[in-house]
């Protein structure tokens, strides 16, 4: 009997540390070894942040929430002016080409490109799977084609930003301390997000940083700046 | 005895847990989606619209999307004749992917693949499917089976904490997998009622009820001769069964058209036509010999382009080169030249089997002409060495 309430013990204790894994923020910027701090006022361009907000029910179903992401945009949107507006930049909302559907598709490939190369930097950089012949460097790049932002947005740099919210349902709180009393554990929201700084001359990724925060919320002013100063922390404008 | 109260206490907490967990709206609890509505923003219907609009605006700038105005305007205009006052909601892309498919997302997005325009005889068949997939949008079926998946994740997640607290997690599995397959038959519940949609649509537009059962007879045929070896997800979730066909026969049966029922043959042809080869093409790269001969057999039926179809029934026999493939392959190209509208590539086609089978003057007759009529083919120096090698 009390091997079996030692066992009993250790299952819970199991299952609670599950809930509670990581409570801590992960930020690790990345830049081009050729970076220096540009001496003049730059001139970047915010292209249309990529969030979305996401309800994790009890079974583990993802929700995608319309309320709380139309909120998130309109609260990260601030808070990146804000931080930008601190330091030596100037930042310009992007603005699609109207009127011209072959110049639109130009920017719309580009736009799916940086989304590409992104998911490529988080897959091959920052994750296990490492391209040999990176050999740790962070040469990245969109390659010339993006002057064609750079003439219809006049900016120097694009600042792309991809934020991934899921907050855990009270169902699925419910569920999550439950379980941990049975032993098993239960993974409940986390706040993901990517930043990266796009030199308009060369297509180079001069900057990524990436963001991972199981107690983010972007659904208020607040904490959405807090996010959005964490992510742009060492942004070197 | 405490244990078993104990484990009482437990199921309790999970039944409240799931109870609570379910939200707004059961399965079935849907109304019909009317002209011009738009879910509101703090529903979860929203949400779907908000992760499938992600969807469409990639799928606008796809390479995949075929962008030929007169095709794209056919279609919707087809839609907008079944659909009514749906009509502004639904946005068509035409998919050049070989597969047979329409699909509709919750917001309206529809998509049309190729591999449906190669397989429909005509605009009636068209009309059939589109309206199916129409019917798909107006009963909400994406939300209706989001719903379902959710209630039943949660309930999955119930059993499988239960089994775990009894200490048979096995058990665990075989009801995940229960639930898995009622959360299918629930789909195919939704495909039933969208068939009946289609129906109602094309008859109330016109068309002739005769027409809807034979598209899915020719998908029928074709999934024989694959011996039901092609992995489709499409066959998976819309089974071209004997009883559907049957259901359709059925109710075409019982259907007295209001006037002149109609197939739209020719409007479909002349929208379609001149993308057939293309199509044709991409149904040749999936290798499956058994299914594309169908696709040939009632392309030559129908008699349109016999010239084009000629040469892809020779290039069927080329490819797959079973035993007297290549004597069938000769004979199909020379009645697609005799028909005096065979596409350029079949002279070259018809040198490549005759140099195969080692009769040079004929080969070299075929090349000289392929390089008569394409004089600035991409390929005419590899000809040009056929030739020399040929002397």
């Amino acid at each position: 009997m009390d091997d079996r309430r030692r066992w009993c013990i250790r299952l819970i204790a199991t299952g609670l540390a599950g809930i509670l894994v990581s409570g801590c923020v992960q930020t690790t910027a990345s830049r081009t070894e050729v970076w220096q701090r540009i001496p003049t006022t730059a001139r970047v361009v915010l292209m249309t942040p990529d969030i979305e907000l996401s309800e994790l029910t009890a079974g583990g179903v993802l929700e995608p929430k319309a309320d709380w992401t139309e909120r998130a945009k309109i609260h990260v949107v601030e808070a990146l002016s804000g931080v930008i507006g601190a330091k030596n930049a100037n930042l310009v909302p992007y603005r699609a080409p109207e009127n011209d559907p072959a110049r639109e598709h130009e920017h719309n490939q580009l736009i799916k490109l940086h989304d590409t190369v992104g998911r490529s930097v988080l897959v091959h950089h920052y994750g296990q799977l490492k391209l040999p012949n990176k050999d740790g460097k962070f040469d990245w790049t969109l390659g010339t084609d993006v002057r064609v932002l750079r003439e219809d947005v006049e900016a120097d740099y694009a600042l792309f930003v991809f934020m991934r919210d899921t907050y855990a349902s009270a169902g699925r709180k419910a569920a999550m301390v439950g379980l941990a009393i049975i032993g098993v554990g239960l993974p409940g929201g986390v706040q993901f997000g990517f930043a990266s700084l796009v030199d308009l001359k060369t297509g180079d990724l001069v900057w990524f940083n990436r963001l991972v925060d199981p107690q983010g919320d972007l659904r208020d002013p607040g904490p959405a700046r807090s996010a959005v100063t964490k992510l742009l922390a060492d942004l070197p404008l | 005895m405490r244990r078993a109260a104990g484990f009482v206490r437990l199921l309790l907490a999970f039944t409240l847990l799931v109870g609570c967990a379910t939200p707004r709206g059961a399965p079935g609890a849907v109304t019909d989606l009317k002209p011009g509505e738009r879910p509101a923003l703090d529903s979860d219907e929203a949400g779907l619209w908000m992760a499938v609009t992600r969807v469409e605006t990639s799928l606008k700038t796809s390479g995949h999307v075929v962008a030929d105005p007169a095709l794209n305007t056919y279609v919707q205009g087809v839609v907008c004749r079944l659909a009514g006052p749906h009509c502004d909601d639904i946005r068509v892309y035409i998919v050049q992917t070989p597969h047979f498919n329409a699909t509709m997302a919750p917001n309206g997005m529809l998509q049309v693949w190729t591999g449906l325009l190669l397989r429909a005889d005509n605009e009636a068949q068209l009309a059939y499917v589109l309206g199916h997939e129409i019917g798909h949008y107006q009963r909400r079926h994406t939300l209706q089976a989001f719903r379902d998946v959710r209630a039943k994740a949660n309930a999955t997640l119930f059993f499988a904490a239960l089994t775990a607290a009894a200490g048979v997690g096995y058990v665990g599995s075989l009801v995940q997998l229960a639930v898995l397959s009622s959360v299918f038959a629930f789909s195919r519940d939704n495909e039933r009622e969208a068939d009946e949609v289609g129906f109602e649509l094309m008859v109330r537009a016109g068309y002739d009820p005769q027409e809807a059962a034979k598209i899915w007879e020719g998908l029928l045929a074709e999934r024989k001769a694959m011996k039901d070896s092609d992995p489709s997800i499409f066959f998976a979730t819309h089974p071209p069964t004997d009883e559907r066909v049957a259901t359709l026969k059925a109710l075409a049966a019982k259907t007295v058209p209001a006037g002149e029922p109609e197939l739209g043959r020719e409007r479909f042809l002349a929208a379609t036509l001149p993308f057939r080869a293309v199509m044709l093409r991409d149904e040749m790269r999936l290798r499956r010999a058994a299914a594309t001969q169908l696709v040939i057999d009632r392309l030559l039926a129908s008699g349109a382009g016999p010239g084009e179809i000629q040469f892809f029934q020779g290039e069927l026999y080329r490819i797959r080169g079973d035993t007297g493939d290549d004597a069938k392959a000769i004979r199909a190209y020379e009645t697609a030249v005799a028909s005096g509208a065979a596409p350029p590539e079949t002279s070259r086609s018809l040198g490549l089997v005759l140099m195969k089978t080692k009769e040079n003057v004929r080969a070299r007759a075929a090349f000289a002409r392929y390089l008569e009529l394409q004089p600035n083919a991409q390929d005419r120096e590899m000809i040009r060495e056929y030739l020399r090698r040929l002397d």
